[in-house]
């Protein structure tokens, strides 16, 4: 096991590697620089500002040379500046936006989990019936509806018609100065409409995950044998069939979890939410390469990680599975 | 009911093949015959579009914008849109807006029949591209087996690990350069219909590889069998053994990805579209008629320019995945009935 995860982690660094030189070349090969950022914003700027920057930056250099002085500075952990925020890239990054992702996307996490387990269960041990139905029907709305088109009628109904909760954005400017109260009733307002966009794929993914896998243990012997002992139903479904069959849903909730971090653009999008989604988005389209390869980079590694967390985590709660 | 007895009945007298066995189950999933129906009725109304439609889907009318959906023609009579023919094959007459119409006073209906031409050509080939080339990369690589086959999965599980969205924003932004020789070279050869084929393109390179490793790992199986082995041993090419006798044995996985990856290009196309980067005006896609809608929401009548096409990505990405549902289910009894 601890062989497994050497290995594993160690062949993370080459496959990182292999993203970061992916991912830059493209950027690099993406028509337009860092520099017309500047130059559009400055009625002032002359071609001589422009070869000057060009030189300064090192923009006249080929990509791969530009690579490695990023790379060479990147694992010092110097990720270098912003041209668009005028702050470094990494703190762009992690301080402004990742906790606005963290929230929403956590959140819709949670509120996916929390859900679908329980239905999920529950359509299985009533298999057939109206709800069962109903819910497998209510899933594959759930994996085809376009999350956007979602957001956007949810703003339609509870925003512009019934005038319940705000139509998007973080919160209200200046409600902070209401106490603390006001300002955390404010931000959950603005949490309820893109949570339940957000979480709407994963709940039906979930939720159908869920019902097969607890089919499939719940005609296995030991359940009779729970049952013929005389235990209490509530035991055998809670203690006895939901530990085993919750196994496959811990290796989609860990593969779920980058997406904490990258976070969803088009949600972000809809909801006017300023997370990482946004930023990645904002970033390639404004060729600010900084803060595209620290925030792609990073999401890369959770990805990487949580694959590996996954078939941990696996092994882990099931003991018939080895890795040597 | 004496099932039992009819059963053996029909088998003694007719043999059933394996596609029929198939099909008879695959009948039994109603969802399944209805998503297919529905796909055809679609992907019918879209190709007759201009059959169907008395109208132009580019020709704005500024006296009749925002109107409500409704099958009477507007009482105002200036108000009436000029028509391309005066009455079309089949459909409804000149001046009924059956969804209404949107900002610039264009039917939705006929935006919709027309976006969906572009939707549902975007979703058939970058699914057909995926599967074909995943599938094919798969099969070759496991059946090659050694560096190769270590290499490629390496690649694969890196192209898995960078997040897809971005990867997406930047190749089409790559694609669409007027800097990059190459690709103004590719543009000018394409013409109008650029985006469109851009687009394709770009879904396919990110999405072929669940159908590599489908069908790697089946192939990876299928190779040690007998029948493989027999037929090495009497002489057989490699491509012949991959192509003849193990790609057709895996043939139910990859008609079942790439039924599930119509519908996922269907929805990658239309977020790509709704951020701006998709198909670009003034070809019509459900996506792009959905990029601005959002901001007439305050509008009267300005929720129909977002329901509408909306609802058609729904309404066909639900089908497919119903379909791919019941096609799961038909040609791969293993599994057994589980959703």
């Amino acid at each position: 096991m601890l062989a497994f995860l050497m290995r594993r982690l160690l062949l993370a660094i080459p496959t990182l590697f292999l993203i970061s030189v992916v991912v830059y070349a493209l950027l690099a090969l993406k028509p337009g620089d860092p520099i017309d950022e500047l130059r559009f914003g400055n009625p002032g700027f002359t071609h001589a500002d422009y070869e000057r920057l060009i030189k300064l930056y090192g923009l006249d250099k080929p990509w791969y040379i530009r690579y490695w002085y990023w790379l060479s500075r990147a694992v010092r952990g110097d990720f270098g500046p912003s041209r668009r925020y005028g702050m470094p890239a990494a703190e762009f990054v992690f301080r402004q936006r990742m906790p606005n992702t963290l929230l929403l996307s956590g959140l819709s996490l949670l509120v996916a989990f929390a859900v679908a387990v329980p239905a999920g269960v529950w359509c299985a041990l009533r298999r057939h019936s109206f709800v069962d139905y109903a819910v497998t029907t209510l899933n594959f709305v759930g994996i085809s509806v376009p999350v956007f088109w979602l957001g956007i009628l949810l703003i339609y109904v509870f925003s512009v018609r019934l005038g319940w909760l705000p139509a998007g954005s973080l919160g209200t400017p200046g409600v902070a100065e209401q106490g603390l109260g006001a300002y955390v009733v404010d931000r959950l307002r603005h949490l309820v409409l893109p949570v339940l966009a957000l979480s709407s794929i994963q709940m039906a993914t979930w939720t159908r995950f869920m019902r097969s896998s607890m089919l499939e243990v719940i005609h296995d012997e030991y359940i009779r044998t729970a049952r013929a002992k005389g235990l209490p139903e509530r035991a055998v479904v809670l203690k006895h069939a939901l530990r085993n069959a919750i196994l496959p849903i811990i290796t989609l909730v860990a593969l779920a979890i980058p997406g904490v971090f990258s976070g969803a653009v088009l949600t972000e999008t809809v909801f006017n939410w300023p997370g990482m989604g946004r930023a990645i988005y904002d970033a390639i389209l404004a060729n600010d390469f900084n803060v595209a390869m620290v925030a792609l980079m990073f999401i890369s590694l959770w990805i990487i990680l949580c694959n590996i967390l996954a078939d941990v985590a696996y092994a882990l709660a099931d003991p018939r599975i080895r890795y040597d | 009911m004496p099932w039992p007895i009819r059963a053996s009945a029909t088998t003694r007298e007719r043999p059933v093949s394996a596609w029929g066995l198939a099909w008879s189950r695959f009948r039994r999933h109603r969802l399944a015959l209805l998503g297919g129906a529905v796909i055809l009725v679609l992907a019918l109304s879209s190709a007759l579009a201009p059959w169907i439609s008395p109208y132009d889907p580019a020709r704005s009318n500024l006296r009749l914008r925002f109107s409500a959906p409704s099958l009477r023609p507007p009482e105002d009579p200036r108000a009436l849109p000029r028509c391309s023919r005066e009455r079309s094959f089949v459909g409804w007459p000149c001046g009924v807006h059956p969804f209404g119409t949107d900002d610039l006073g264009r039917d939705l209906l006929t935006r919709v029949l027309y976006g969906g031409r572009v939707s549902l050509l975007v979703g058939f080939a970058a699914a057909l591209g995926s599967t074909l080339f995943g599938g094919l990369l798969g099969a070759a690589v496991a059946y090659a087996g050694g560096a190769v086959d270590a290499l490629m999965t390496r690649f694969t599980d890196a192209m898995l690990s960078i997040p897809q969205f971005p990867l997406l924003l930047i190749l089409s932004g790559l694609l669409a350069s007027r800097e990059l020789p190459w690709a103004v070279r590719l543009s000018e050869a394409l013409g109008p219909a650029k985006s469109i084929l851009l687009i394709i393109v770009v879904i396919t390179a990110l999405s072929w590889m669940p159908a590599f490793r489908l069908v790697r790992g089946e192939i990876l199986s299928l190779k040690e069998r007998e029948f493989a082995l027999a037929s090495k041993a009497v002489g057989a090419s490699a491509a012949r053994i991959v192509l003849r006798h193990l790609l057709p044995n895996a043939l139910h996985v990859l008609i079942v990805q790439s039924t599930l990856m119509v519908g996922e290009a269907i929805l990658i196309e239309s977020g790509l579209s709704f951020l701006g980067l998709g198909i670009q005006p003034p070809a019509v896609s459900w996506g792009n008629m959905l990029s601005r809608a959002q901001e007439f929401l305050y509008y009267p009548n300005g929720i129909y320019l977002a329901l509408f096409p909306g609802l058609f990505i729904f309404l066909t990405v639900l089908c497919f995945n119903f379909l791919g549902d019941g096609l799961r289910d038909a040609l791969d009894p293993r599994l057994g009935r589980r959703a």
